[in-house]
């Protein structure tokens, strides 16, 4: 699970990086506005964030 | 929109937000009711007004929580330094209400906008709430059955797994319907998962906090849209006043549910629902 936890973090942050640059609008309210832009790569870079917890949660030698 | 209707709309928002009635649903049918014509919801000025009281409903929940969720932050931290979750209260806690709020967190970001596009007027917001009493009333229902089974019994919290959060978290999607109680389902879930009445309230309670910080953290921007400062003094003190209402309820709700159940807001949202309904397709909401 721990490289499944790891890829799964660049791709939400990959993929934030994608909506805060405008580059994809897959699912935002259209297609121009900046700030529902923004709440997608929020959305997207606390999920990133969450997996690496995971990822950290998997790497304790203790568990 | 008047300071009286600003201060209605403000005590509306923190007292709906936290009773098993929906916020969304009465900010609708409310001002549909009293023929407010004059109060554009799409008006960035009112959606400046909207974000102030949600940030004074969230302020109001934790500080009626904060001595928990101090010892929540605390754990959280130090499970992340050990790097392994233990089997302490706090932690878990913290622990499940991180992975209930990520299904809220996502669908409210994905569809938000389009649901309320779709159905953010009286009448379907009416007919959603008569649908969220009778989501009370089932289940109310199905927990007499359980309690009826020697083999479950109530459990704390922390007795949660992490699956019953995500159930928890997802039947607090379902918010997102005008109509639709944020509490109310997420009580109705977490009394399907063996809480009592109580313990479904404040992790209910608990849930919403971050959901409703960040939701408001992220419509900021109206906040300094051109023609804001129209409406400052309204936000100001609605937010003030919402924070109380929101606190007020919060405490009352808590004692509440010592010894209640969620009927009585059933019956509400049935007679209210059908109620609103029937006069919409009367013409007689505006």
């Amino acid at each position: 699970m721990k490289p499944l936890a790891l890829l799964l973090a660049v791709v939400f942050f990959v993929l934030g990086g994608l909506y805060g640059f405008g580059t994809i609008n897959f699912l935002t309210k259209s297609g121009t506005e900046h700030s529902h832009h923004v709440s997608h790569l929020v959305l997207c870079w606390v999920l990133a964030l969450l997996c690496l917890i995971w990822y950290r949660f998997q790497s304790n030698p203790a568990r | 929109m008047t300071d009286l209707q600003a201060l209605i709309l403000a005590l509306l928002q923190g007292v709906s937000e936290l009773f098993p009635v929906s916020s969304l649903g009465h900010t609708i049918l409310v001002p549909a009711l009293l023929h407010w014509t004059n109060v554009d919801r799409s008006n960035p000025t009112f959606l400046a007004f909207v974000v102030v009281l949600h940030l004074g409903t969230a302020l109001a929940l934790i500080a009626y929580y904060r001595a928990r969720w101090w010892s929540i932050a605390r754990a959280l931290f130090t499970s992340l330094v050990r790097g392994r979750i233990s089997q302490d209260r706090d932690e878990r806690i913290g622990w499940l209400l991180v992975v209930g709020t990520i299904p809220v967190g996502i669908l409210g970001v994905l569809f938000e906008q389009p649901v309320r596009a779709l159905f953010g007027s009286p009448a379907p917001a009416a007919l959603f709430l008569a649908f969220n009493g009778l989501v009370m009333f089932a289940g109310e229902g199905l927990r007499r059955r359980q309690l009826a089974d020697p083999a479950r019994a109530d459990r704390p919290i922390e007795h949660m797994n992490f699956a019953q959060s995500v159930l928890v978290g997802i039947a607090q999607s379902f918010a997102l319907l005008p109509g639709i109680s944020r509490s109310g389902a997420s009580m109705v879930a977490g009394l399907l998962c063996d809480l009592d009445h109580e313990d479904a309230a404040e992790f209910s309670f608990l849930l919403a906090t971050p959901v409703i910080f960040a939701a408001a953290l992220l419509e900021t921007r109206y906040l300094v849209a051109p023609d804001t400062h129209v409406v400052l003094f309204q936000a100001i003190a609605g937010g003030v006043a919402a924070a109380i209402a929101a606190y007020c309820s919060v405490a009352f709700l808590m004692r509440y549910f010592k010894t209640n159940d969620l009927r009585p807001f059933g019956w509400y949202c049935v007679i209210v629902g059908v109620g609103c309904f029937i006069l919409s397709k009367r013409g007689l909401l505006s």
